[in-house]
């Protein structure tokens, strides 16, 4: 009995130490990307005074894009989304819908809305794909084609665009989300202006709940009403302002977010295009391309940029954010799952030393250290092997410090972009930034626990996350 | 010293201590910041309102300059520059508006104060606006003073201020990469025909040097920006050793003759406008260059030259070994001066890249009823599926289906009926069926069922059952009903 208390105390030892050091492994590595993001977004948007967007857009260099538009049962938002993709502000653009098999009236809608007749046009698909039931176009409006093919999910409706894309770049876009008219313009800028060979260029994702949105076009920004959706401002402002501005500034650039990036064709297609083995495809495609540089000895670049922007809904119930939250975790355990060679393996630099095992060990793996931590701490405490002042002590730390980096987010969009414009929004933005930490942190850690457990259990569907219609 | 219970506790005091003020401190920092930021855009919105109208009419020259200058020189403070500058380049002015917003700048002293900045000189109003400004110490700072010539030299570029030429020439050499770029850009706004040399100098140096932290994509979007009588300086260029910079020159020229030719309609190259001597050059040497990507490139000018040796030299590139110097050749061929050589650009659809192939089919479309004969003939006469399947594609695309139907239904139908039957015989039936769905044509229906409607096309039989359900004229709905029948029958054996 003796020896099973002992086995038991060193095993809860052994858990406050790992506790402890991931507590500072993780916030120490958070501060770090908020100081380096600080100053990097600031100087971003002070170089964006001569930025010279006109010039980008009135080149005859400036390479063509298309913009893929994967969509399924998107009968209510499609049409107006692809009127306002069709008036990006872009040089030589072309769009492709990719209708994954709809069951409801998307195609009827396009269909009708911009006079589409069904053309019977070669497919050639160096990346395999599900099969295509046909093409639609109107010949009038030649930059716009439209595919309907059988369900075959998201990276598959992606690939097929891919196949029948035609320029040297191509920009994802969800069928819900709405672009700013300069957005791609400001995506592309990274790649034309860089003197290295940039495959992929990612903006930021913002959340359009409570904004005001005309003809396919934001014209007001405002805070959500309710605190789920608040919280998931915060939450944006802290991933794509510090999280992934430090990371790129690190050379470690490991998500791109697929709601909105651009992409080089051919090195996607040379990377095998998006694959359906894991359910967060644009992360996935990102660690992809990596190996597959490091494997042919290219040197690429990707690059995350601040100031394209991209709106999207954010669920606005809690069981819609259970659902994506999970996915995410589980897509996130996926790709760092199947390409572990790349952990600590100095051939892939920063990502493969630094990038990928914060991923892991943080993002993936962390969830569920911090969630045992809930139970085993105070347990530590019943069994009298923490002292109570301490235990109270990390506890207020642990939450102050969550409050410091969520504020510094705040502070970050503050001195940069301000989309939020009122005071009271910005108080607001500040209250929800310290709330973050009590309450829905441990309820989106729950869901990434659930996922964390999904992916050990070999689930694999993707959960649909609806929503109420923002904006 | 062992590790004590009580040094932790102090260790995690002192840290939940520095957190929690850091926090405060931020937040302190955002407040304030934002109500700095307010009251500056405050005063923006109110200098804007007073002196926005005035700037807007002395641009529209509705109101006498002389005024209009005068009451700017009215504005004071201590950042009186860069608020002059924020009125005065808020919007990209127009190509009528630049003189006057040149002369404006000159005279409220900004151009002094730009051209001061670029060269990196400390100026009294520049320390003033320094400390005015919202991030003006940290713009001092020596590793961030780039921010501040870049910016300078950018307003430059806007106000296309020809007398700075040289000191952005001497930008190309700046410590920052952001500076040298802005630098091209301007250089490529005020167009300055001395500029063009230097500018050819750092491509090549670029090329020479891939450590240089300036695109190269940067510097051809200025030089392709210069006019046409430029280009000779790109002569040494296009005799250069090195392969890439003889493609980026070929490319550049390409770029400018391009843009010249959808400006001008009958565009040619002749002597008047494109040095003799790149022509020679073009015709004797870099359509046989050994990089194919300067053959490629070389196709387009050499479409535009009215040398008689311009047609040869682009056939032989119409059938050399690479596929993408084909696809240039056929492309450059797009013009109605090379309509006699219709029937050597059909023959590159049966090329064996599919590339090659459809910019075939769309050069021939170009060539209005000539080319699209010409396709269609082809199209029944080839034997290569692949050739016919991109002349179908082509014909889709292009929205010819409608035309060919309606020509179909006509008279004397000919070759039209001829690629509809082959079309159909292909399966390409989608668009055929479409057309035939909102026709009001009766005739065309009546000739089309007759003589398709047997087919055994799920298309097009999914149309004839159409008819004989819901169609409003009873002839033709009796018809389809007659046709359907066999067909049905025919269909289950």
């Amino acid at each position: 009995m003796e020896e099973w208390r002992q086995v038991f105390y060193h095993a809860m030892n052994m858990f406050n130490v790992v506790i402890v050091s991931y507590f500072f492994m993780a916030n120490g590595m958070y501060t770090i990307l908020m100081i380096l993001s600080l100053g990097s977004v600031w100087l971003h948007n002070r170089r964006l005074t001569y930025q010279g967007l006109d010039e980008l857009r009135e080149s005859a260099v400036t390479p063509p894009a298309t913009i893929l538009v994967p969509a399924w049962n998107e009968q209510d938002v499609i049409v107006e989304s692809v009127r306002s993709i069709l008036r990006t502000d872009y040089p030589a653009l072309e769009v492709i819908v990719i209708d994954d098999g709809s069951t409801d009236e998307s195609m009827d809608r396009l269909i009708a809305a911009f006079r589409l007749v069904k053309m019977d046009l070669i497919y050639r698909p160096r990346l395999a794909t599900k099969a295509v039931k046909g093409f639609y176009m109107n010949p009038r409006l030649p930059n716009l084609l439209v595919i309907s093919k059988e369900n075959g999910g998201k990276p598959d409706a992606l690939n097929v665009g891919i196949n029948m894309c035609r320029t040297p770049y191509f920009c994802t876009l969800d069928a819900d989300c709405i672009l700013e008219r300069d957005a791609l313009l400001r995506l592309m800028r990274p790649i034309v202006r860089s003197p290295e060979n940039t495959v992929a260029s990612g903006g930021i994702v913002r959340i359009l709940n409570g904004c005001e949105v005309k003809d396919g076009k934001v014209v007001s920004v405002g805070l959500p009403k309710t605190a789920v959706e608040r919280f998931q401002v915060v939450e944006y402002l802290r991933s794509f302002l510090f999280g992934r501005t430090g990371w790129d500034l690190l050379g470690g650039t490991l998500i791109v977010s697929g709601a909105f990036a651009v992409f080089h064709r051919e090195t996607v297609m040379e990377a095998g295009g998006f694959l359906h083995d894991t359910v967060t495809e644009d992360m996935d495609l990102i660690v992809q391309i990596h190996r597959w540089a490091t494997h042919h000895k290219r040197k690429i670049k990707m690059k995350f940029t601040s100031d394209p922007v991209c709106w999207t809904e954010c669920p606005a119930q809690v069981t819609m954010l259970g659902r994506q939250r999970r996915r995410w975790q589980m897509g996130l355990c996926q790709t760092l799952w199947k390409s572990s060679e790349m952990l600590f393996n100095g051939k892939y630099g920063t990502i493969g030393m630094l990038s990928f095992p914060f991923h892991l060990y943080v993002e993936a793996l962390g969830s569920v250290v911090e969630f045992l931590g809930y139970f085993m701490v105070p347990l530590a405490l019943l069994f009298g092997m923490v002292p109570v002042p301490l235990f109270i002590l990390f506890v207020v730390l642990s939450l102050v410090y969550g409050s410091f980096l969520s504020v510094g987010a705040v502070l970050l969009e503050e001195l940069t972009y301000r989309r939020y414009p009122g005071f009271r929004d910005l108080v607001i933005l500040l209250i929800y930034a310290i709330l973050e930490n009590i309450g829905y942190r441990q309820l989106v850690l729950l869901y990434r626990v659930q996922g964390v457990v999904r992916f050990i259990t070999g689930f694999r569907s993707w959960e649909k996350v609806t929503h109420v219609g923002a904006g | 010293m062992p590790v004590l219970i009580e040094h932790i506790y102090e260790i995690v005091v002192a840290i939940v201590i520095t957190v929690l003020l850091g926090t405060g401190a931020l937040i302190i920092m955002a407040i304030a910041r934002r109500q700095r930021r307010d009251r500056y855009f405050r005063r923006i919105d109110d200098l804007r309102q007073r002196y926005g109208p005035v700037i807007a009419t002395m641009l529209s020259q509705k109101l006498e300059y002389e005024r209009g200058r005068e009451v700017l020189k009215g504005i004071s403070g201590v950042d009186r520059n860069y608020v002059l500058e924020q009125l005065c380049l808020e919007k990209k002015p127009t190509p009528d508006q630049v003189p006057i917003l040149r002369r404006l700048c000159e005279d409220l002293g900004l151009v002094r104060v730009w051209q001061q900045r670029l060269s990196g000189h400390l100026d009294i109003a520049s320390i003033r606006d320094t400390f005015a400004s919202p991030e003006g110490v940290l713009h001092r700072v020596g590793r961030l003073h780039f921010l501040l010539r870049a910016k300078a030299a950018d307003n430059l570029g806007i106000i296309q201020h020809r007398a700075s030429w040289p000191l952005l020439v001497k930008a190309l050499e700046d410590s920052h990469p952001d500076v040298q770029a802005v630098a091209v850009r301007s250089l490529a706004s005020i167009q300055e025909p001395a500029s063009f040399a230097p500018l050819v100098e750092r491509l090549n140096a670029v090329i020479l040097k891939p450590s240089t932290r300036i695109s190269l994509r940067s510097i051809k979007t200025a030089l392709v920006s210069f006019p046409l009588k430029q280009t000779a300086g790109l002569a040494a260029s296009l005799a250069h050793q090195h392969r890439r910079i003889r493609f980026l020159a070929t490319d550049i020229i390409r770029e400018i003759v391009e843009r010249q030719s959808a400006w001008e309609e009958d565009f040619v190259l002749d002597a008047n406008v494109f040095p003799q001597e790149l022509g020679e050059i073009f015709l004797g040497q870099l359509c046989f260059d050994e990089n194919p990507d300067v053959r490629a490139r070389a196709a387009s000018v050499i479409s535009h030259l009215s040398d008689a040796r311009s047609t040869p030299v682009l056939l032989t590139l119409l059938e050399d070994a690479q596929w993408f110097v084909r696809l240039h050749a056929v492309r450059a061929l797009a013009k109605r001066k090379y309509l006699s050589q219709a029937p050597q650009i059909a023959q590159r659809m049966t090329d064996p890249h599919w590339m090659v192939r459809e910019a075939a089919a769309r050069t021939l479309l170009v060539f209005g009823r000539v080319g699209s004969d010409q396709l269609a003939a082809h199209f029944l006469a080839t034997q290569d599926r692949y050739s016919q399947e991109q002349i179908a594609d082509e014909m889709q695309r292009a929205g010819l289906i409608p035309n060919l139907l309606a020509q179909y239904g006509g008279e004397a139908p000919g070759t039209e009926g001829k690629v509809i039957e082959q079309l159909v015989q292909m399966g390409k039936t989608s668009y055929i069926v479409s057309v035939l769905q909102s026709s009001s044509d009766q005739k065309l229906r009546r000739k089309f069922l007759m003589t398709f409607g047997r087919y055994l096309d799920p298309q097009i039989r999914g149309w004839v059952r159409q008819v004989a359900t819901e169609e409003t004229d009873p002839n033709l709905r009796t018809l389809a009903q007659t046709v359907i029948r066999p067909a049905i029958k025919q269909g289950e054996s």
